[in-house]
């Protein structure tokens, strides 16, 4: 079941399109991470879910009911900021209780509504404390019970971890993790780490200058992005620019400068014959090869069970191997190849 | 920073002789055993104190002080707080022509708001009224209110407000529980400069006073002119007792709230 419906959502601020037309649909119990740059239109696009901001143009459907004009307070929505926003001046349980007290809903029960929200973040027993004294992890996390407590139709975050170290990052990243996959709620979740979107979405959108880019599993995008722009953006990248030799059945062939060989691999949308394109290859997918490509270690970084190696081919051109450490040469020189089927030919954007 | 040296202490004690002994020169007077205002005195008694309070004009005078005081503190900040939430809501250039606005009866001469004040009172019929003065005062204690809770305002984070407008809460409770709690030291803090601003007016207080309507420094002022007795010393002791009472509360009050 759909749970959120953008129907050609946009937005302007004066001169500048900070959200183009967009149409996207989230499933009912789905974590969507919309990944991009500042600027890129992602908190926008939250913010117009929020009812925050108010869209230019189309229409925003929540479980089926058209929410447009609705404003924040009616929509039964959760947000969870970057800098968590707890109410100074309020406890760790009036903070929490704030939604459930405007919906005038009885102590006893908020009590036990409370308790529930502050249980599933393992703050229970923090109830009567201030939430200045609360670490940012904590008051991250008793945001997200105040957040969840009033049962949102949809929870929204806005780069909630942001303002974390990262060993708190991680800790939190975890905790929202394991909080969806014990109670699956609808959730928009933005931010600019590619690691968090990999490690808790169903499903990330990539944004880029108010447009959504490519929209798919963490799989898919890692291993089939739309272009240059999302290979960069998602994970290392070995990007070869050059020109599209051949094309054809889903196939395209690159020629690029210093290369022997054109470089063969499976074509993204939008390639055109003779326009300049780029061929990616994953480090990981460098491997040595007998008889394959020579080339000499410019760079060895050891990075613990693996170990990144600089190549460079005779033509000029550089590539980035991650190895096993158990696989990598011990010499100067390596014969390298990569599966022509793990290669994609992507359009180049600046 | 460096150890203030000699000059600069001798100096300093200079200015703070030149800032407290003129408040300070009326205490002993009020304690005067003679008819008139000489320091040191050269006998002490309570006769001027028992004077005062003999007297139904003088307690008249000092609670018409304090209820114009209290009432054009609650109006100044009830309009105050609400000017300076407003501000944060207009574009920069409005809102730098709007905050020059609400500040200028701070900068404008008392006496040519007195002046132009006093017209518009007689035309509307106030005065003589105490709700004339009140209005008065609100107008001159406005500025600071602005300027107080405009700081308060202005630490205040954006988002609390967001966060419990998503959370179902309305325009008013928003305020309610989350914005006037947050900015309450500021609001505070403009309502003892309101009242005190209030309470030692005399320009417009002259103007606009009337029999029924005297205020302590109106009163003192008509004293001199005719006798020049320490009695006015016991008033003028009574002002400041009162007005560090009043802003040692609000100290407590805005130290409490943070």
């Amino acid at each position: 079941m759909t749970a959120v419906a953008f129907r050609g959502i946009a937005k302007r601020f004066g001169a500048l399109e900070a959200l183009c037309p967009l149409d996207l649909d989230i499933a009912s119990g789905e974590f969507v991470s919309f990944l991009g740059p500042s600027g890129s239109g992602k908190s926008t696009l939250l913010n117009i879910c929020a009812g925050y901001v108010e869209p230019t143009a189309g229409a925003l459907f929540v479980a089926g009911r058209d929410v447009t004009a609705l404003p924040a307070r009616r929509r039964n929505i959760g947000m969870v900021f970057q800098n968590y926003a707890l109410f100074p001046h309020l406890d760790v349980f009036e903070n929490v209780a704030y939604g459930l007290r405007v919906r005038k809903i009885a102590p006893a029960q908020i009590r036990r509504r409370v308790e529930e929200a502050l249980g599933a973040v393992r703050l229970d027993g923090f109830e009567r404390r201030s939430v200045l004294n609360l670490s940012g992890g904590q008051q991250q996390r008793v945001a997200l019970a105040r957040a969840m407590a009033i049962e949102p139709d949809i929870l929204l975050m806005d780069e909630p971890l942001g303002a974390l170290d990262k060993q708190l990052r991680k800790e939190v990243q975890i905790e929202i993790r394991r909080m969806h996959v014990a109670r699956p709620r609808t959730t928009l979740y933005v931010t600019h780490d590619q690691e968090e979107a990999l490690v808790m979405s169903d499903r990330i959108a990539v944004m880029r200058g108010g447009r959504l880019v490519q929209l798919g599993t963490a799989r898919e995008l890692y291993s089939r992005p739309a272009d240059s722009f999302v290979a960069r953006f998602l994970g290392e990248s070995n990007l070869i620019g050059g020109r599209v030799a051949g094309l054809r059945d889903g196939r395209a062939t690159l020629g690029a400068k210093g290369l022997a060989a054109p470089i063969e691999g499976h074509a993204g949308e939008g390639l055109r014959l003779g326009e300049a394109a780029c061929a990616l290859i994953r480090p990981e997918h460098v491997r040595p090869v007998a008889g394959g490509q020579r080339a000499c270690v410019a760079e060895r970084i050891f990075l613990g069970e693996i170990v990144a190696l600089r190549l460079a081919l005779p033509g000029g051109v550089e590539l980035w191997s991650r190895l096993f450490s158990s696989d990598a040469p011990a010499g100067d020189q390596i014969e390298i190849g990569w599966d022509r089927e793990r290669v994609s030919i992507l359009p180049e954007t600046s | 920073m460096t150890p203030a040296g000699a000059w600069t202490k001798a100096f300093a004690a200079l200015l703070a002789a030149l800032i407290v002994m003129p408040v300070l020169a009326a205490v002993p007077l009020a304690f005067s055993e003679q008819s008139f205002l000489r320091l040191p005195p050269h006998d002490w008694s309570l006769r001027w104190w028992n004077a005062f309070f003999a007297d139904p004009s003088w307690l008249r005078a000092l609670l018409t002080s304090l209820e114009v005081a209290a009432l054009s503190c609650l109006l100044s900040v009830a309009a105050g707080t609400s000017a300076a939430l407003g501000l944060t809501r207009l574009g920069p250039r409005m809102r730098a022509l709007a905050t020059g606005l609400f500040l200028g009866p701070m900068v404008a001469p008392v006496i040519v708001l007195a002046v132009g004040l006093y017209a518009l009172a007689r035309a509307a019929g106030l005065v003589g009224s105490a709700f004339g003065l009140v209005l008065a005062h609100t107008m001159l204690a406005l500025p600071y209110v602005v300027l107080n809770v405009g700081v308060a305002v202005a630490a205040l984070d954006p988002h609390l407000a967001l966060a419990a407008n998503g959370l179902g809460a309305g325009p008013w409770r928003v305020f309610r529980t989350i914005t006037l709690p947050s900015i309450l030291p500021g609001v505070i803090g403009g309502g003892v400069f309101a009242s005190v601003t209030s309470f030692d007016e005399v320009v417009l207080a002259v103007f606009l006073a009337g029999p029924g309507v005297k205020t302590l420094p109106v009163r003192i002022w008509e004293e001199v002119r005719v006798e020049y007795t320490p009695v006015v010393a016991v008033a003028a002791t009574i002002m400041i007792i009162l007005a560090v009472l009043g802003s040692a509360t609000g100290r407590l009050a805005t130290r409490r709230a943070r």
